[in-house]
């Protein structure tokens, strides 16, 4: 996986965010991550739970031999849980995290849709909220066809969470 | 470069190649810090995360006499320090300043290298004043003042040959060994790993358990018998002994004695404690800094010692051994001890703790692993910053250890690091709990039972206990300590295994127990550690994961709950 794409600073600028990203739904809205990040989309598979973490670190899985960390996105983003179905997916991502490393997590989403190209025209800056508790994991919207796509930071989300990415 | 002093890496090879590897990789950790800084300037972390290599190459280019590539890496050490204490904002001259820096002390490095492979060397030293005198200029000038330095001077000097470095380094001995990529020797272990645990499900799977073939079942016990012995070889190939890190000690506590003007006298003992390859290289970073920390803040000078009726000379000692299924190192002396009426004050001030709050002896003494503490009341060349115990512990911790403090005042103070075997497989017992699976390591066990309803006593404010033989031991239910939902809750149906562990027993109170298996630790990833409690994961023979216990850590956590009274 190339590291230039863990590099992006926090959303200045949308500019830099056109390229291929792979959607995926959570509740009634549309996702993106960029392609770059996505080692692989799997079926949901047992999790086992592990102690002292925040309800939305559902446990560890085995991928083939490696343990990897497990991320609710709807408990993450405080929204009501959901059993999981044939149509939940986990989709397991290259994390940046401190010290210019990378490490593999799993995500779990409602489900998986599509992989397009969005341009660099078809976005915009994320609407200033303020300070918010999830800092920048919002990295842009794009707007397609009278849809809005949420671009997520998957680093600032998830590589900067103290209580998930310990030290 | 002017360094006299190559003597010392080249009586020693091995010491040579430690170093120069490891600088190396300092290196190039701040090379990838630094682009991050450039994007967050006031991010305390990274200018954390940047300092720390060049604190350590300086100390271990002090230690063996590369003069220039100490006083730059001081330099830059400096202009850091203060940008970590907000009293300089690191901008783009700065940013050019240290990656300047990298590269002048990356190309230093490969010099060494080339020059002790018997090649010509090059002169460094004008390119090295120039730099110092930039980042000494910068340093000063303070945050106001923001005039760009003059560029470093780019006249690269080519690096010398690289091809066939490594002759130089060999020797004449003709030891019947065989020099392998370690990156080969890990990925044959992963393997090797990976073949047990297949194993393992081949050997546990319904379709072969319900065969009652003997042909097949002789081939699975030799399958079985191979693959255990495959892991022994393997494992063993990546222990080392830590005699070379000890060694490098001694010329440490040496130089140390030089600089600091203290009589001392080191003490070694256990060199021949074989220990993981990766576990001896990453600890010799900690013990380096420990045993500079004891030097500067536990030996007294010689007149103090006289006055206690002490021996002249300050003693280290250093030592390795194996104890109940870990690597113990201890390095202690006998100086004053830590003071902990100091620490706390110092604690106090700097606002790592609150001075309302009274804390225990232990917990005084763990505040001198918190990032930033430092009680020398001067920056001295030898201990520096109150950075060294930070290090530390977290070099510690990766490697899954722990370290503990015993200090005694006026006496001394040991610093004990107990490091799990790491990589090695372990027999494990596995154990249900609600619907979840544990692993947990039989060297903890003591014994297990199914306690008789008068067995167990409920004492009110504090919750169970039972009785062992003539002991009675605090129960401690697993699913209160993790929050296991649907486990079983009366102690007469389920089983208690007494944790051996000193410094007391402990019964936990568990549903089932499944049986015995030989298991590969993963670890949790980057990303989980530190879970109290828990020493890693075991992929079991259905491909499911169960987390390994870590009795230490279970009765800490039972020590941080209130009494559950639960019943």
């Amino acid at each position: 996986m190339p590291r230039e794409q863990s590099a992006v600073p926090a959303a200045s600028s949308t500019q830099a965010f056109g390229g291929k990203y792979l959607t995926f739904v959570l509740d009634a809205e549309e996702y993106a991550v960029s392609v770059l990040k996505v080692r692989e989309i799997i079926k949901v598979m047992d999790i086992t739970s592990v102690p002292q973490l925040p309800p939305y670190v559902k446990g560890v899985i085995n991928l083939r031999g490696k343990v990897i960390p497990v991320v609710d996105l709807r408990l993450k983003f405080g929204m009501a849980a959901k059993d999981y179905s044939e149509r939940t997916c986990i989709i397991v991502v290259d994390v940046a995290v401190r010290n210019g490393r990378t490490v593999l997590m799993g995500v779990v989403v409602d489900s998986v849709s599509d992989v397009m190209n969005i341009s660099a025209d078809e976005l915009a800056d994320p609407p200033d909220f303020g300070q918010t508790a999830d800092g920048n994991c919002v990295q842009a919207l794009a707007k397609i066809k009278g849809t809005v796509k949420i671009l997520l930071n998957l680093d600032s989300m998830l590589g900067a969470d103290e209580e998930l990415v310990r030290a | 470069m002017a360094d006299p002093d190559l003597a010392a890496l080249q009586s020693d090879p091995e010491l040579a190649t430690i170093f120069l590897s490891e600088a190396f990789d300092h290196l190039s950790s701040v090379e990838a810090n630094v682009l991050t800084l450039e994007a967050a300037p006031d991010d305390r972390k990274t200018l954390n995360d940047v300092f720390r290599p060049f604190h350590t190459i300086k100390a271990a280019a002090g230690a063996l006499g590369l003069a220039s590539v100490e006083a730059l890496a001081h330099r830059v050490e400096n202009l850091l320090d203060r940008a970590r204490f907000g009293e300089h904002r690191i901008g783009a001259a700065e940013i050019e300043l240290i990656l300047a820096s990298v590269d002048l002390l990356t190309s230093m490095m490969r010099d060494v290298e080339s020059r002790l492979a018997g090649y010509p060397g090059n002169d460094f030293d004008d390119r090295c004043a120039i730099l110092i005198v930039a980042l000494d200029r910068l340093t000063e000038s303070g945050p106001a003042d923001r005039q760009v330095p003059a560029a470093p001077p780019q006249d690269e000097i080519r690096d010398p040959p690289q091809g066939g470095r490594k002759i130089g380094l060999e020797g004449g001995s003709s030891q019947a060994t065989v020099k392998v990529d370690t990156r080969k020797l890990d990925s044959l272990v992963d393997l090797v790993g990976e073949l047990a645990i297949v194993q393992s499900m081949i050997h546990q799977d319904p379709h072969v358990l319900g065969k009652a073939d003997e042909r097949l079942n002789r081939n699975l016990a030799q399958l079985h018998r191979i693959t255990s012995e495959l892991q022994r070889g393997s494992i063993a190939m990546r222990l080392v002994p830590i005699r070379q890190t000890f060694q490098r000690m001694s010329r440490l506590v040496r130089d140390l004695g030089h600089k600091s003007g203290k009589a001392l006298d080191l003490v070694v003992s256990g060199e021949d404690t074989e220990l993981d390859r990766k576990v001896v290289e990453e600890i010799s970073d900690p013990l380096m800094h420990m045993l500079r920390n004891s030097v500067d803040h536990g030996i007294e000078d010689a007149e103090t010692r006289r006055r206690a009726g002490k021996p002249p000379q300050g003693r280290l000692s250093l030592s390795a051994y194996h104890e109940g299924g870990h690597v113990v190192i201890a390095v202690s002396d006998d100086g004053s001890g830590l003071n902990a009426e100091k620490i706390h004050r110092k604690a106090v001030a700097q606002q790592l703790v609150d001075p309302g709050v009274p804390l225990s002896e232990p917990e005084i003494h763990a505040l001198i692993f918190r990032p930033g503490f430092s009680t020398a009341n001067e920056l001295t060349e030898i201990s520096g910053r109150g950075i060294g115990m930070d290090v530390v512990r977290r070099n510690v911790e990766t490697l899954r250890g722990r370290i503990e403090i015993q200090s005694t005042s006026g006496v001394g103070a040991t610093f004990i690091i107990k490091l799990p075997l790491t990589l090695a497989t372990i027999e494990g017992l596995l154990l249900s709990v609600g619907t979840q699976r544990f692993v947990l390591p039989t060297f903890a066990v003591r014994e297990s039972l199914r306690p008789s309803r008068d067995r167990t006593h409920l004492i009110p404010g504090q919750g169970w206990v039972v009785q062992v033989r003539e002991e009675l031991l605090p129960l401690v239910r697993l699913a209160d300590l993790f929050g296991i939902q649907g486990a079983v809750s009366n102690p007469d149906e389920a089983v208690v295994i007494v944790l051996e562990d000193h410094p007391r027993h402990m019964a936990l109170m568990v549903d089932q127990l499944l049986g015995k298996q030989e298991i590969v630790i993963k670890s949790l990833g980057e990303a989980l550690v530190n879970i109290t409690g828990v020493a890693g994961g075991a992929i079991l023979a259905d491909g499911r994961i169960s987390l390994i216990l870590d009795a230490r850590g279970l009765m800490r956590l039972k020590q941080r709950e209130a009494p559950s009274y639960a019943a």
